[in-house]
């Protein structure tokens, strides 16, 4: 009974760190970026959930415009950010983004305070029993969206020409490019679609405690990082694999062997255990 | 050879006006202050520099220290020990602070400590829980609980006081819960408490689904846990929707007006071992509570008691010591016997507090009393 | 020279130490470390227990730049496995479990670190004439590798592993052996950390710092010695050239970090080399114009 609550909160934190670590792999996939920045958009998007929701008492209407204001943010990164070093060695948009990130914190911390917000009408935390298993609706929607989004977006991928467009580009962009696919539309689409993603996340997270901090992305930020190597760099559905997994080896992890090791530390013995047998991550490629 | 040398010069041409000096007029009196007012203790940070800036403001209305104003010197070390040791160099070296105050965490505290004891400057912690601190020298002085201490009193208050014997424990992976967990071990055999199990997690976490999941099975007559606000009010609120109704006893991390905002309903009823009590008829404390709401525009909290009781302790050691000679200083400080909004300060030979632990509970969303401990010897901090 | 200016000078000097350590690894031999500031750990919690423990000055030192060292090894032999972007998150978790263990383990001080940790015995002006003439002898070190066949080698590994494996280079070798110096050094520096602090917590030791020393390699240019020494000397200041706007300093230096990333992903020796270059070449043309 315990070891099924203990999975089941595994696959809660699991979906959680799906839904942000998708974004960061479509990204590398894309570019071969590792795009820290994309935890201060994680954070962005629970703040302006937050502010939103308490000014319209509308959590519907304040996950969408979140997600939509915080796509158009993930495009401007892009833009501004990465497009202009697309070519440079590897290290240098990895600083970028970590300055970037560094930045956002900050301004969160100097516009909204170090204090945190919380919601003034918390939703979402009624109890639903499934059985004998007690869960908050929070975390049922959090699983229900992760299954919802990551499941459209297996399917945007698979059957439509946008998707075929993205996975042609991720493929060979060049080549891509030689049939006409507009490149850059597929890579403002992905930030925008990740971006979105983790604004939707941010605002689940930020459900099921009641708080946005301005360092609210400081763990994703290095987690998600850990997620999608484990998941093989721009796998998506390695990435989801691989985000269901850590979620269930920390949430067994941290009742048996956190006396030992704390939480992160058990996440990233995890990580390097798997790297020293495949060196490619659980699922090479694409 | 060109490069190099224009290099060279960027860093030198930089490195000048950072090693300018300040002015300091004949009249005022520096007290120097670190505190994490950037990075992830920035919420202490601002309550620590609040309380600290409304005791200096209310010493200088009254009319200073014989005559001198008070400044306050106020340096952000990020809650980092590496940062505050330059900036305990300053405040003695550059500032020629007379004494120094930490608004900071245990880390930097000890750090700064070790400086000050060095340079015969006398220093006082506000709210850092690490025993080591004071065994830095008798030029350093704390005006908190130890961690170990507050645990002793958290297992009187579960064990004695709310009479509960089968106790699960939840601790904060970092200092001060470690502390507040081995004190409350220490001693929980002598109140009857048997301790089922305990479980830790990191200050980074807000999810606690496992340990909730956990705890539900052990099954306990109470929790005793240890965290910050943003620990603390997540973990609460995540208990209680899972059905946990037996009682939580926290300390002072929960103290604060944000940790009943975050947890909502499911504070009401929390414990807290802490050293403001919000319905104090103490006129310092009670002056103290309402001058900081009206200054900060936010409720107080027990960082910013604890910074200004540091403040006040100095000011008052300022006075009666007639000068800032740092000796004189030092045996004013140790002489120390004063009512603040924290409880009376005094100090034993360690330069560690002896005062009772206020018990406060969460009613109709406030912070109300709910018992004293007054026991000395349960309370006895170490005294080398 | 005041206290604070010592403890200042003394501070850029251990950084420098550290940031040539990583200088080493990422720049000479382009493998991205997110978690040199194990390695620093290492060197710092090795030289701490060891001087509780009585030992004198130097040996404690040698101790910990030798167990920095060997971890280093040890990362570098599990680095031959992974490549790029899989070593950078090797590294930040190896930064991470660095730290789960020591906060763990009593022996290792636990959360509350370690305190007491006796004083070096030169005083604070002769201890930082001796952690400024260590940074010299790591500049000197670095630049004598850079320009060694061994450095030769290096550059060869970093531009394109794969021809170089063709040209026989034994690529392994030689990223163990920039592993192994790299984090020795940053051993030292750990050392020379501990006897200025004299107090130790895991904190100290975190992913934050990694990132921090690996901004001023990067922030410097990475491979470039000189420009590696003045980003350290700038970056560590800087904290204390904003303290009147403190409350901005941390934005002021992500903004940092991002804009010379974007607009001079060279560093701060790219940017010299490329104003120097055009004022010659401006020389130049006027020399022949007359």
């Amino acid at each position: 009974m315990l070891h099924l609550e203990l999975l089941i909160q595994g696959l809660i934190y699991g979906s959680m760190y799906a839904v942000i670590a998708v974004g960061l792999t479509l990204v590398y996939g894309l570019l071969r970026i590792l795009h820290v920045a994309h935890a201060g958009l994680f954070a962005l998007g629970a703040y302006l959930g937050l502010l939103i929701t308490n000014a319209t008492g509308s959590l519907v209407l304040g996950m969408l415009s979140s997600a939509a204001l915080v796509g158009v943010g993930g495009m401007l990164i892009y833009r501004l950010c990465y497009q202009p070093i697309l070519n440079r060695p590897p290290h240098v948009a990895l600083i970028a983004s970590i300055g970037l990130f560094i930045a956002m914190e900050e301004i969160f911390r100097l516009i909204f305070g170090p204090y945190g917000l919380t919601y003034q009408n918390p939703p979402l935390q009624s109890q639903i029993a499934l059985g004998e298993i007690h869960l908050r609706a929070a975390e049922l929607g959090m699983v229900i969206a992760a299954v919802v989004l990551l499941g459209i977006l297996s399917y945007l991928s698979q059957s439509t020409r946008i998707g075929i467009a993205w996975r042609a580009t991720v493929d060979d962009s060049d080549m891509a490019k030689s049939f006409g696919i507009d490149t850059i539309k597929v890579r403002y689409l992905n930030f925008f679609i990740g971006s979105g993603l983790a604004a939707v996340a941010g605002i689940f997270i930020s459900l099921l405690s009641n708080l946005v901090e301005p360092t609210m992305g400081g763990v994703p930020a290095y987690k998600a990082l850990a997620i999608i190597v484990l998941g093989g760099l721009g796998n998506v559905k390695g990435t989801l694999i691989a985000s269901l997994l850590l979620g269930v080896v920390e949430a067994f992890g941290t009742i048996y062997i956190g006396s030992i090791l704390d939480r992160d530390a058990i996440a990233f013995a995890f990580l390097i255990v798997v790297l020293m047998i495949r060196p490619q991550g659980l699922f090479a490629g694409r | 050879m060109i490069k190099k040398l224009a290099l060279i010069v960027l860093a030198v041409g930089f490195s000048i006006p950072v090693l300018s000096g300040s002015s300091h007029a004949a009249d005022i009196i520096k007290i120097g202050f670190n505190a994490p007012l950037t990075g992830f203790a920035a919420s202490d940070g601002k309550s620590a520099s609040e309380g600290a800036k409304l005791a200096v403001e209310q010493v200088n209305a009254a009319g200073g220290i014989n005559g001198k104003l008070l400044e306050l010197v106020i340096y952000d070390d990020q809650a980092k020990p590496a940062q505050a040791i330059p900036i305990a160099n300053k405040l003695i070296g550059q500032d020629k602070v007379v004494i120094g105050v930490s608004g900071s965490y245990s880390g930097p505290t000890r750090s700064a400590a070790g400086v000050f004891q060095e340079a015969g400057v006398p220093y006082i912690s506000a709210y850092a829980i690490h025993p080591d601190i004071t065994r830095a020298g008798n030029y350093v002085f704390r005006t908190s609980f130890l961690g170990d201490v507050q645990g002793r009193g958290g297992a009187k208050l579960v064990g004695d006081i709310l009479e509960k014997k089968n106790v699960v424990i939840i601790t904060l992976q970092n200092d001060f819960g470690k502390s507040l967990a081995a004190g409350f071990k220490s001693k929980a055999a002598d109140f009857g408490i048997k301790i089922i199990n305990e479980y830790e997690y990191s200050i980074k976490d807000r999810q606690f689904g496992s340990i909730v999941a956990k705890v539900k099975a052990d099954n306990p007559d109470a929790i005793y846990a240890s965290g910050y606000y943003f620990t603390a009010g997540p973990l609460v609120s995540q208990l209680r929707a899972a059905g946990v109704t037996v009682p939580i006893i926290g300390q002072e991390g929960y103290d604060s007006q944000k940790f009943i905002e975050i947890a909502g309903p499911a504070s009401e009823g929390i414990i807290i071992t802490t050293s403001l009590d919000r319905d104090s008829d103490v006129p310092e404390t009670r002056n103290f509570i309402d001058a900081f709401e009206k200054r900060a525009g936010f409720k107080v909290d027990m960082v910013a008691a604890s910074a200004h009781t540091a403040i006040m302790v100095a000011a008052d050691a300022l006075k009666r010591a007639g000068s800032t000679d740092p000796e004189a200083l030092r045996k004013a400080i140790a002489a120390t016997n004063l009512k603040a909004s924290t409880g009376t300060i005094s100090f034993n030979a360690l330069g560690e507090v002896m005062k009772s632990v206020q018990n406060q509970v969460v009613k109709d969303g406030n912070w109300h009393r709910h018992s004293v401990i007054d026991d000395p010897a349960l309370l006895a901090p170490p005294d080398k | 020279m005041g206290i604070y200016e010592i403890s200042l000078a003394t501070v850029v000097g251990i950084n420098i130490i550290l940031a040539l350590g990583l200088n080493m690894i990422s720049g000479f031999c382009g493998q991205i470390s997110l978690g040199h500031a194990a390695f620093y750990g290492v060197g710092a919690y090795t030289c701490a227990l060891l001087a509780k423990n009585g030992t004198p000055f130097a040996a404690a030192i040698g101790a910990g730049m030798l167990a920095a060292g060997i971890v280093g090894l040890v990362v570098g032999l599990a680095s031959l496995r992974v490549r790029h972007d899989f070593l950078a998150i090797t590294t930040m978790g190896v930064g991470f479990l660095f730290l789960g263990i020591v906060r763990q383990q009593e022996i290792l001080g636990g959360e509350l670190g370690i305190s007491g940790i006796p004083s070096s015995g030169f005083g604070k002006i002769g201890y930082l004439v001796m952690v400024l003439a260590l940074a010299a002898l790591t500049t000197v070190f670095s630049l004598w590798i850079k320009r060694s066949w061994m450095g030769f080698a290096f550059d060869a590994v970093a531009d394109d592993e794969d021809t170089a494996r063709v040209v026989t280079v034994d690529v392994s070798a030689y990223k163990l052996a920039a592993f192994a110096m790299g984090t020795a050094m940053a051993g030292v520096a750990g050392g020379l950390y501990t006897y200025f602090a004299r107090f130790l917590m895991p904190d100290d030791f975190g992913f934050i710092t990694s990132i921090t020393v690996l901004s001023m390699v990067a922030v410097g240019g990475i491979g470039s010695v000189f420009g590696v020494i003045v980003a350290t000397v700038i970056l560590t200041l800087m904290p204390e050239f904003f303290r009147f706007i403190s409350d901005y300093k941390l934005l002021v230096y992500g903004a940092l970090l991002f804009a010379v990333m974007r607009f001079a992903p060279e560093g701060l020796a790219g940017l010299a080399g490329r104003v120097f270059a055009r004022t010659k070449r401006k020389a130049r043309l006027e020399d022949e114009a007359t």
